[in-house]
Parts: C-alpha cells; structure tokens; sequence
C-alpha cells in the first residue's frame, strides 16, 4: 500500500517537473537553469549515496569518473568514433558511462581489495588527483588547461537539456532503488553493517564492493557526458573540479545518505542555497554555505529525511 | 640532461627536499594527533595553517612585529583556537560511529575558513618580506636560504617538544593511551574530553606554527590551503598514523620526491608522481614506513 503510493507521487512529480516547459520559458528562466542542474546534482549524488550510503564505502574521486565521462564524449564527437550523431546522442551517452567504469574496474580491484574505511578514501583521492594531472598534460590529446572545444553551433534550446536531465534524474534513482530493492542490493548493505560478517554468509564481499564502485561511476560518467553537451567546453577547471566531488557528498549527507529520497531533497535544497547565493550575496556566499553545512551536521547528523523521521516520531 | 649533474646538483636537490618537506612534516603531526584520538581526517588543517600565516602577516604589515617575534601570539591564539574548534564542534561529532559527519564539519569549517580569509585579504598571493628574506648560507656551494633554515629548525624543536610532552607529562601518556584505544582509555579513568581537547589544541598548535613557517617562506593564498592538507596526509600515510617523528620523517620524504621529481620528470608532473607513491604504499604497507612494536611506542 505505501509502496503503491510513493510510486504514485513520484509518477505526479515527474509528470509535473516534466510540464514545466510548457508553462517557462526555459531560455531565459533561471529557476529552470536552477532545475536543470538540480537533475544533474540527483544524478551524480545518487551514484555517491549508492557507494557510500549503501554500500558504506567513502569513495572520494567522483569528480574524476564526473570528468572521464564529459572527456569521453568530447573525445567521441571530435574524434568522430561512432559515426552517430554526437549531440544528445544515447550511443555517446552509454560509452561516456561506460568509460568510468572501466576506470571504476580497474582501481577498484586494488584499492577495494587492500584498503579499508579512511585509507580507501585517501587512496581514491590519490587516485583523483592524478587523473587531473594526467588530462592536464595530456599533450595534443585532452590540449592541456585549454581543454576541448565541442561545436556550439548545434545548441538550440535549453528545452532538450531539461527533459534529459530529468530522464536521468528519474532513471539514476529508479536504478538505485531497484538495485537496492534486489538480492545484490542485500549483499550490499550486509557489507556496509558488518564486512566479515557477510563474507561469512557467503557474500564474494570484493565482487560487490567493485559492483558498486561501478554502478556510482556510470551514473557519473552519464551525468558527465550531458554536462559535456551543456559546457561545450572541456577543460580540467570545469568538469574535474573538486566541487564535482564535494557538492554530491555534501548532497547526500544533507539529505539524508543511504536513503532513496535524500539525494533528491539535499539536491534541491542545495542547489538552491548556492544559486541563489550567487545571485544575491556573490562573495559572502560560499562563507554561509560552510556555516550552514557545520550547523546541519551538529545538530541534525541524519540530514533532512531524518529530521522528518524525527519530528514525526517525536508527534 | 644527465651532463649537468653534479655531486653539488644532487646535494642542492637533496637539502632542497628536507627543506620542503619539514613544512609537510609538521603540518602531518597535527593531522596525526588527531586522528589518532579522535579518528578525525582533519582537512581544515591546510586552511587553518594559511589562516595563522595571515595573522602573522598581519602583525607585521599593520605593527611591524617580526614574523619569528609573532609565534608568541600565533602560538597561544593557536592554541585557544584548537580548543574552542573542539568543543563548540567536534565534541559531539567525536563520540559518533560515523565518522563522516566529524569529515564533513572539517570539510565546512575549510569552506568557512577559506572564503572568510577571500574576503578578509582577498585572493591576491600575499609573502612577508623582512630584511633577511633573501638572506642565504652558502656551505660547500650549497643554497641554504635563512628563512628555511629557521622553519627547519622551528619544525625539530615542535616536534621534539610534542614528543616529550606526549612521553614524559601524564597527559601525555593519557593522549597515546586514547589513541591507541579509546575505549580501555576511558575505562582507566582517562576523561576522553580532556585528550580530545589537549589533542586538538595541540594540533591546531602545530598548525599556528607551521603558519609561521609558510608566512616566511612562500607567497600564500586563501585556496593554498586545501592542497597543503592533501600534502600532510600523504607524509603522514608515509609515517604512519600516530607516529610523531615518521610524521615529520614522512614530510620530509614527500618534500625529497617532489623536488627530484620535479627536476627529472617535469614540475607538473611532481605531484603525480607523489599521489602515485602514496597509492603504492597504502597498497603495500599502510601501516606507514617507521612503525615500530606497539610496547614501546
């Protein structure tokens, strides 16, 4: 009964979000920019909740799988690989998710296999950072700090932006919560309460961990590709900027992590402070979001859905 | 390449590194006392190092206090500062299994402190420069600027002082009890407050210091700080986490691989090469490079 519900309200939502063209004009509005990265925002986030929220392992280089994707899809288009049609086009999409994971594979069966707890985390950081410098002198290929220009003479309208942003907003959360919902989702959460404990029931731990890793980096690298299409100008400063790699922890612990609606609320309530921050207050802002994030942490640990949770139990 | 190097050349590059890397070093025992406490990744240790680098450069610009006269405020403000950090923010976050929320007030406090010192000094590269900032010791042709020198120094003497603090003073012994663990500490009559704060002060201490050294040395910016944070917790992953001198030893082979790297392989290229060192020892021996036996630590 309640599940039929909440799949009836997230149906309206969408619906709704999805209308939204119609009614703004999505060109000019900057409430519809704002919605436009919000998606974006769920996207990567929701790959980040289902490693270290449900999976409990911190992965700390988010920005580089965020990265791999919008190179890869540069790279395709300007390379002229698939012989498709580059712009908004699912081939590119799918290879840009693709491409991470291969990344994800390759790092994870080392660092998961060997390192634990805080020492993943610095290893992944190590690992992000090295990304930087590779596409940094990446010679002739990624074209150093200048990074690749993509035709901007295709762009239109900021209207098939919105609706893919949302699809994928939709699809990353629908593939964590049927992920979640299936026996591999079981084994991960084993994992996250007690790892020795799921080896002992039988649990290849190392296969779920890299099984994980993979699936946030998908989901990075998809969200990736589309903001490759927005930019149209790849350079490290923009797409492997440590933002890419905070903004989506920030999100998902201001939400509410390892649950499947805090990505969602943390992406919106996020987004909105820092826009709106840099509309009104340019410079103080980001002094009041590091004040903001200290407050939420000491007084409410379990994010917004949890404060929810709390109000209701306490009424 | 390979015609121009001497036996002056390498020693050159080889004081360089020990020179470079102290400033690691000391930063790296502050994230080790606490982390070893308190299980908190510090990332708000770089920024506050830049923070203490601005208040000297203060005292000098606007009283013309000598930038080594300052410690004697750096130090104390450090100090109470470290306290105050704890118990208005981490006191809570300290006690708690997810150690995720201790890291992220760490990652906003960055974000705080980063952007107040944008606004305060803006973003513009600052350095101090005093009457012996371009003063160097040439022993055997060797280029020893002072100022370096000096944070060589600063760094010995703090790490020393902590040292015998943590063995020689009971609460000392109390903080290398908690860390090693926390909770037959507690069931020993050690209040876990008390270390946390000594810990932390002492922590935020070394960062006043260090502050110092940097204020000396480099030109520094508000962002130069996260970086430098990044830079500790490599040294200290080389030390080993709760190791006093592997941390400042730690520093120092960070300082020596960058400055060989950057001069055979290329500048950019240096902190690579660093990031991928540190990935290979935390595969292969993550528990640092000078551990000794758990009795006599």
């Amino acid at each position: 009964m309640r599940e039929r519900r909440s799949i009836i309200i997230s149906a309206l939502v969408t619906i709704a979000f999805a209308g939204v063209p119609f009614f703004l004009n999505v060109d000019t509005s900057y409430f519809a920019y704002y919605l436009f990265l919000s998606f974006c925002h769920i996207v990567i986030a929701q790959g980040w909740n289902f490693v270290a929220g449900y999976t409990g392992q911190i992965s700390l280089c988010q920005n580089a799988f965020f990265g791999l994707g919008a190179y890869t899809t540069a790279l395709i288009w300007l390379h002229d690989v698939t012989k498709t049609g580059y712009y908004f086009d699912p081939v590119v999409m799918v290879l840009s998710g693709l491409v991470p994971v291969i990344l994800a594979v390759i790092i994870g069966i080392p660092l998961l296999s060997r390192l634990r707890g805080d020492y993943f985390a610095l290893g992944t950081l190590g690992v992000q950072f090295i990304i930087q410098v590779l596409f940094l002198k990446g010679g002739a290929f990624t074209r150093g700090a200048d990074g690749l220009h993509l035709p901007s003479t295709v762009f239109e309208s900021m209207k098939p932006y919105y609706w893919t942003g949302l699809f994928l907003a939709l699809f990353a959360t629908a593939v964590v919560y049927f992920l979640i919902k299936s026996r591999a989702g079981l084994a991960l959460r084993a994992i996250r309460e007690d790892e020795i404990s799921a080896a002992a029931h039988g649990i290849h731990v190392l296969k779920y961990k890299i099984f994980a890793f993979a699936v946030g980096a998908f989901l990075a690298g998809i969200c990736g590709s589309l903001y490759a299409w927005y930019l149209f100008h790849i350079n490290p400063d923009s797409v492997l900027n440590l933002n890419w790699l905070f903004y989506p922890i920030l999100i998902c612990v201001l939400g509410g992590n390892g649950t499947i609606t805090g990505p969602i609320i943390g992406a919106f309530f996020i987004t909105a402070l820092f826009s709106l921050g840099t509309v009104y207050m340019a410079q103080t802002h980001p002094i009041l979001s590091g004040a903001l994030i200290i407050f939420v942490m000491k007084f409410m640990p379990t994010g917004l859905v949890g404060l929810k949770d709390r109000i209701l139990s306490r009424g | 390449m390979l015609e121009y190097l001497t036996f002056g050349l390498i020693t050159q590059l080889f004081v360089n590194g020990i020179l470079f890397g102290t400033m690691y070093g000391i930063a790296a025992i502050g994230l080790s006392l606490i982390f070893g406490t308190m299980r908190i990744i510090f990332l708000a240790q770089g920024a506050m190092i830049v923070f203490f680098a601005y208040i000297s450069y203060w005292l000098f610009t606007l009283l013309g206090v000598d930038p080594y006269l300052s410690l004697i405020f750096v130090v104390p403000l450090s100090l109470l500062l470290g306290s105050g950090f704890y118990s208005s923010l981490f006191k809570e976050a300290a006690a708690l299994e997810d150690k995720n929320i201790s890291l992220l007030i760490a990652i906003g406090l960055m974000f705080l402190v980063e952007n107040l010192m944008t606004v305060v000094w803006t973003a513009n590269p600052r350095s101090i420069l005093t009457t012996y900032s371009s003063f160097v010791f040439r022993p055997i042709g060797i280029i020893i600027p002072f100022t370096r020198l000096i944070a060589l120094l600063m760094a010995v003497l703090s790490a020393s002082g902590v040292l015998l603090f943590l063995k020689k003073t009971l609460i000392g012994m109390a903080v290398r009890a908690a860390s090693e663990d926390m909770e037959s500490a507690t069931l020993m009559g050690i209040n876990p407050h008390w270390v946390n704060v000594v810990a932390f002060s002492i922590g935020i201490g070394l960062a006043g210091i260090a502050g110092v050294g940097l204020a000396t040395i480099y030109s520094f910016d508000p962002m130069y700080g996260f970086i430098f944070a990044i830079k500790a917790l490599i040294a200290l992953a080389f030390g080993g986490m709760g190791n006093v001198f592997g941390a400042l030893l730690g520093g120092i082979i960070l300082g020596l691989l960058e400055s060989w790297a950057s001069f055979f392989i290329g500048a950019g290229w240096a902190d690579a090469i660093s990031y991928a060192v540190f990935l290979i020892m935390l595969m292969l021996k993550p528990e640092g490079l000078f551990v000794r036996s758990v009795q006599t630590a």
